[in-house]
């Protein structure tokens, strides 16, 4: 267990790919572009002394997608990095190249939000059911159930 | 010889949830799995954004009935934070008085099926009598026995009295030496030591590369644990370790739950000799300002994450849930490979699978096309129809 991480120190590094803030105690947020967004990764887990992926966690923000990739290191200090990606095209590159973890994350935001992460090896379906219409993604904002539409389970007049 | 798909699950004796495998095997071994986990899918996170905090904590509790302490803490926690509410002292000794009982329970109970894995069903029996000493502590206090509904945002439900203190405590040196006595066996009983050594094994740098948590990580010497890394609720006063091990493998994360079994114990009596004294909840606002937070929370099997968006109203915005288990199954995949088929349960067991936390959304509809709750008279109907053809 090494010292947390400084600000100034995360700042002097990643200040080229956008914001660098100190949330709260423990916790350092970098806002960064979908273009960047390897190379941040990259260096989080090279100068700034990263090692492990916790999660990715996922918003819909009406017109974008928020992704917040969140890293822990031996500092114990969460380096969250922060990206929107546009509702229209959401695409973003894969990092399960990268960080062997981050593809079950992945697969989870594809199902639910219908993000598509471009190079990873099997986007497949992980958290729905089989017979989930494939063009329907339950965790964005604007999704309403289809009454007309079967959503798996038992149908109707089986029997 | 050619390779051959073996399914497993989603109903199989050796698993206690659903969960599909496809194992391409090789003869005896393992040349690589996939999973399927969805089978259990609720829709827990979207229907989190539709309720107030009040009614968010006993649905978050329900996302899984073992560390149902652990998810709602997570979540009222990260609230508490964004509202800027401080809890009581009391309130957070009793927090962690429960948390730890949880993840004793926990313990024992995964320590009876990795014995039931391996057909060593006396310690099967053993673990889960004495588990039950966990879970009458449990009812006393909160009384329930799954699902302790003890969190609210501002502190707890309800207080502990002197006489459940006075009987938790008489409760604890029988677990106590029961503890010992599991801290005894898993050195010289030959059963275990021959099913779990070497079976499963996971290198420091590989629980690194495949991000595992929790005593999956520990047991291969990285010593991640949220309870001392990010002190939440009263870990900061208490005196315990982290219990890490060498081992990497199934037996290295036997040894590293008895000892953590072995430290709750410890944090339990400490919490409970050491109560102060003072109200156990605090009036907080009906709504929480617009923010944002990650909170994590180390549960029985391993760091919890919930990030919370809030938008000034008295609902949130977006919860996301990340369960341990979800983190695990890389490393279980990995670990897998050349690994005989009759392992498959032992190593996937040591992970201590939670299924029901790992997915989490799906619609109920009944065959008139309304959601909703099916009741035990009409499930009862729905089997003589299908089955009989008739009713009554």
């Amino acid at each position: 267990m090494t010292s947390p991480l400084a600000l100034d120190f995360v700042m002097e590094k990643m200040k080229e790919y956008g914001t660098v803030e100190q949330v709260r105690q423990n916790r350092i947020r970098i806002t960064t572009t979908p273009g960047n967004v390897f190379n941040a990764i990259k260096d989080v887990l090279g100068p700034i002394g990263c090692d492990r992926l916790v999660t990715i966690s996922t918003v819909d923000n009406g017109t974008t997608f928020g992704l917040i990739y969140n890293f822990i290191g031996p500092h114990r200090t969460v380096v969250s990095v922060a990206i929107e990606i546009p509702r229209e095209n959401p695409e973003v590159m894969s990092m399960s190249g990268l960080l062997p973890p981050a593809g079950i994350y992945e697969r989870q935001i594809h199902d639910l939000f219908g993000i598509v992460f471009l190079g990873h090896p099997g986007l497949k379906r992980i958290i729905l059911n089989e017979d989930w219409p494939p063009d329907e993604f339950p965790l964005r904002k604007d999704w309403k159930k289809n009454p007309d539409t079967n959503y798996g389970g038992v149908k109707e007049g089986w029997s | 010889m050619p390779e051959v798909t073996v399914p497993i699950g989603p109903h199989h004796p050796a698993l206690k949830e659903p969960v599909n495998f496809k194992v391409i095997a090789d003869g005896e071994k393992i040349v690589r799995l996939e999973i399927d986990l969805s089978y259990n899918h609720r829709g827990i996170e979207k229907a989190a954004e539709q309720r107030d905090f009040i009614r968010v904590l006993p649905l978050l509790e329900r996302v899984c009935g073992i560390c149902s302490h652990s998810h709602s803490t997570a979540f009222a926690k990260g609230i508490e934070e964004i509202m800027q509410v401080d809890l009581p002292p009391r309130a957070l000794y009793i927090r962690t008085i429960i948390a730890e009982l949880e993840r004793m329970h926990s313990h024992l109970l995964w320590l009876g099926v990795a014995a039931h894995e391996i057909g060593f069903n006396t310690l099967f029996m053993w673990t889960w009598r004495d588990r039950e000493v966990v879970q009458d502590t449990l009812e006393e206090m909160s009384g329930n026995r799954v699902h302790y509904g003890m969190n609210e945002v501002g502190g707890v439900r309800c207080d502990l009295a002197p006489h459940q203190v006075a009987a938790a405590l008489e409760r604890l040196p029988h677990l106590e030496e029961r503890i010992a006595r599991y801290v005894e066996m898993v050195n010289d009983q030959q059963t275990l030591l021959l099913r779990f050594k070497g079976v499963g094994k996971l290198t420091r740098e590989e629980v690194l590369k495949y991000g595992a948590v929790g005593p999956t990580a520990r047991a291969s010497g990285v010593d991640y644990d949220v309870r001392r890394d990010d002190p939440y609720l009263a870990y900061g006063d208490i005196p315990w370790n982290v219990v890490t091990d060498t081992n990497g493998d199934v037996y290295g994360r036997t040894c590293v739950r008895i000892g953590e079994l072995r430290e709750s114990a410890g944090i339990v009596r400490y919490c409970l000799e050491n109560l102060p004294e003072g109200p156990v909840r605090v009036n907080a606002p009906k709504t929480a300002p617009e923010g944002e937070i990650f909170s994590r929370y180390e549960a029985p099997r391993g760091e919890l994450a919930h990030f919370i968006r809030t938008n000034g109203t008295n609902k949130v915005e977006r919860v996301d849930i990340r369960t341990p288990t979800l983190a695990n199954w890389t490393s279980v995949a990995m670990c897998l490979v050349n690994q005989n088929l009759a392992d498959i349960p032992v190593i996937v067991a040591a992970i201590d699978p939670c299924l029901s936390c790992t997915s989490r959304i799906t619609l109920i509809s009944s065959p008139g096309g309304k959601p909703g709750v099916v009741t035990f008279d009409e499930l009862r109907k729905r089997s003589r129809i299908r089955y009989e053809g008739r009713w009554p």
